[in-house]
């Protein structure tokens, strides 16, 4: 009898430290983001979770005059709002600025009771919000202040995000093809129909965006082209030509593998000084709060960037079957760390002098933030200093305040930059649906 | 007096729960035998398929389970018969360990092997024994209902 009670309390103990061991969310984030920037972060052991760390604060947008912090010696002003889902920019010429309005395509297929979950998750942080599918044009007002004119460029495309400008040729990369249009200067709505250069990988989308970056000589367009997964959770057959920057050429629309092994490359820009190619990449999620830094790195022709079997270089990460050592060996190690979680989106190397001087000769990165960690990180501009075409100190925060002191509600959350003629540095916001101008104190 | 005779032989309750108790079972070895499959050839289809079936047989534990509850604890109009307490808490054990199966299930890829295996042996096995204890009762419950018609 007694054994039999004993017996009883050793099942009753049993269900509830499991019970106990279910209502153990996702740990906190354990390493100062400090930590985890510049070219040797600090990188704790992969976790496997029950419920991976979590914190999605609620969109909210920009009430009123509310705006972002800047650093002192910078001021901010808001030169466009009540966008449908801004996230990259290209400033024409004459100083109009094309914005392209967009988000995911919303075609994936629901193939777990997960994803159910993550799709309602997403919503309630504004970043599920519906894309535009179009390009707004502002304009500035002569003689005025304020925000900008908008003019509807041009419309009905699927999910775009790159844009570029190569003579009078306007490039914008869907997420399933490359569009080319004849660009005429002045005008307010597009006037070409456009055709499609070339078509781009587009099974799945899970990460739909197509970064695009013309070569100097305006003969190859580079796209940064997401991973179809987290971690081959959808199979691997669904990541050929993923995870990849591709090489289109313009003349054709014919395009290779130019480097592969990054997870997500949704910015890529010309370094200077060195003419190199960067990229900027999100890496993996739910190995832990503090894995993995998401990076930028320069990207080597045929260079192979570690996604999905390894990260970092040579981490291998036991989630991937099979596992690849042969892979595993040859993944470049990236060049700069900026923190895990922090959703780096967008890249841009300042070229301008209209900024003060310390912010001439280095790259601002655009942190759209993440799901995937307790407490916040990302949600700011960063600039990152280079010197002799790398990297040379940590990043320092520049625009800042996208979320409330509490963390529960989100303002906005910054994805595409560009400069201007007059060295302004421009900020797509998804979530505040605004274009911010960034500029040094006092100037016009 | 025939109300009173008829609940004695059907009652809405143990309908229900006859109904629905052995569906959980059934996706629980489901998911059981894709796992095993996933386990070996690592291929998403299985794990993905797997997760569904863990979580649609935890709706559908949901009432004979809270039915059971009742039955067996709070039930004071009959008494516990031999072999249901145990099989109350196999029954815990099991669905316990599917709900932490659940959420292993929810890991990307690889990541759900092999505890997700693991999770599913144990439920699996917990709620057989379970039917296998009670599996006599029901043998003489139908065997005296054949001897009353």
């Amino acid at each position: 009898m007694n054994e039999h009670k004993q017996n009883w309390r050793l099942k009753i103990g049993a269900a509830a430290s499991l019970a106990l061991l279910l209502t153990a969310c996702g740990e906190k984030a354990k390493i100062d983001l400090s930590q985890q920037l510049g070219n040797n972060p600090e990188l704790p052991k992969a976790q496997n979770f029950l419920v991976p760390p979590m914190q999605v604060p609620d969109g909210v947008g920009w009430k009123g005059a509310a705006k972002p912090q800047v650093v002192s010696g910078l001021q901010i002003e808001k030169i466009a709002s009540g966008l449908l889902h801004p996230r990259q920019m290209l400033v024409l010429p004459n100083q109009d600025i094309l914005v392209v309005e967009g988000n995911g395509p919303g075609e994936e297929a629901v193939t777990s009771p997960k994803q159910l979950i993550a799709g309602m998750v997403k919503g309630r942080s504004g970043k599920g919000g519906k894309g535009g599918n179009r390009v707004t044009l502002l304009r500035k007002k002569a003689g005025s202040t304020g925000e900008w004119e908008q003019h509807v460029y041009i419309e009905h495309l699927h999910s775009p995000f790159g844009i570029q400008l190569v003579g009078d040729t306007l490039y914008i990369a869907n997420t399933g093809n490359i569009m080319k249009y004849r660009y005429t200067p002045g005008e307010t709505k597009m006037s070409d129909p456009g055709t499609e250069l070339g078509d781009l990988p587009s099974t799945v989308n899970h990460h739909w965006t197509k970064a695009l970056l013309a070569s100097p000589d305006g003969k190859k367009l580079y796209v940064g082209i997401g991973s179809n997964s987290n971690i081959t959770e959808n199979g691997l057959d669904v990541e050929y030509r993923r995870a990849a920057v591709l090489e289109v050429d313009t003349a054709t629309g014919a395009s290779r593998v130019f480097a592969s092994g990054i997870r997500n490359p949704t910015g890529l820009q010309w370094e200077p000084q060195s003419g190199k190619l960067w990229a900027i990449a999100n890496e993996r999620d739910e190995i832990g709060a503090d894995l993995v830094p998401d990076y930028m790195t320069s990207v080597q022709e045929k260079g192979f960037y570690g996604w999905p079997y390894s990260y970092y270089g040579q981490h291998v990460d036991e989630r991937v079957k099979p596992q690849r050592p042969d892979m595993v060996a040859k993944a470049i190690k990236p060049d700069y760390a900026l923190g895990s979680h922090v959703a780096a989106l967008g890249l841009w190397f300042y070229t301008g002098t209209g900024l003060p001087q310390q912010y001439r000769s280095g790259a601002f990165v655009a942190e759209h933030g993440s799901w995937d960690r307790t407490p916040l990180s990302g949600y700011q501009v960063v600039y990152v200093p280079f010197a002799n075409g790398m990297p040379a100190g940590p990043a320092q925060p520049i625009v800042t305040g996208f979320y409330s002191a509490d963390e529960k509600s989100l303002y906005g959350a910054p994805v595409g930059m560009a400069q201007d003629a007059a060295g302004a540095l421009l900020i797509a916001d998804d979530v505040g649906n605004v274009i911010w101008r960034v500029t040094s104190a006092g100037q016009k | 007096m025939m109300a009173a005779h008829r609940s004695s032989r059907f009652s809405l309750a143990s309908a229900v729960f006859e109904l629905l108790d052995p569906i959980p079972f059934g996706f629980f070895v489901a998911t059981l035998i894709f796992d095993i499959i996933y386990a070996n050839n690592a291929n998403v289809l299985w794990v993905k398929a797997a997760s569904w079936l863990v979580s649609i047989g935890l709706i559908f534990a949901i009432i004979p389970q809270l039915i059971n509850l009742y039955a067996v604890w709070f039930n004071k109009r009959r008494g516990r018969m031999a072999g249901e307490a145990a099989s109350f808490w196999l029954n815990v054990i099991g669905i316990v360990a599917a709900i932490i199966n659940a959420f292993v299930h929810s890991r990307d890829a690889y990541a759900a092997m092999p505890d997700g295996l693991w999770l599913s042996i144990v439920t699996v096995v917990a709620l057989g024994i379970g039917r296998i204890i009670l599996s006599g009762r029901n043998v003489t419950y139908k065997e005296f209902s054949n001897e009353r018609a």
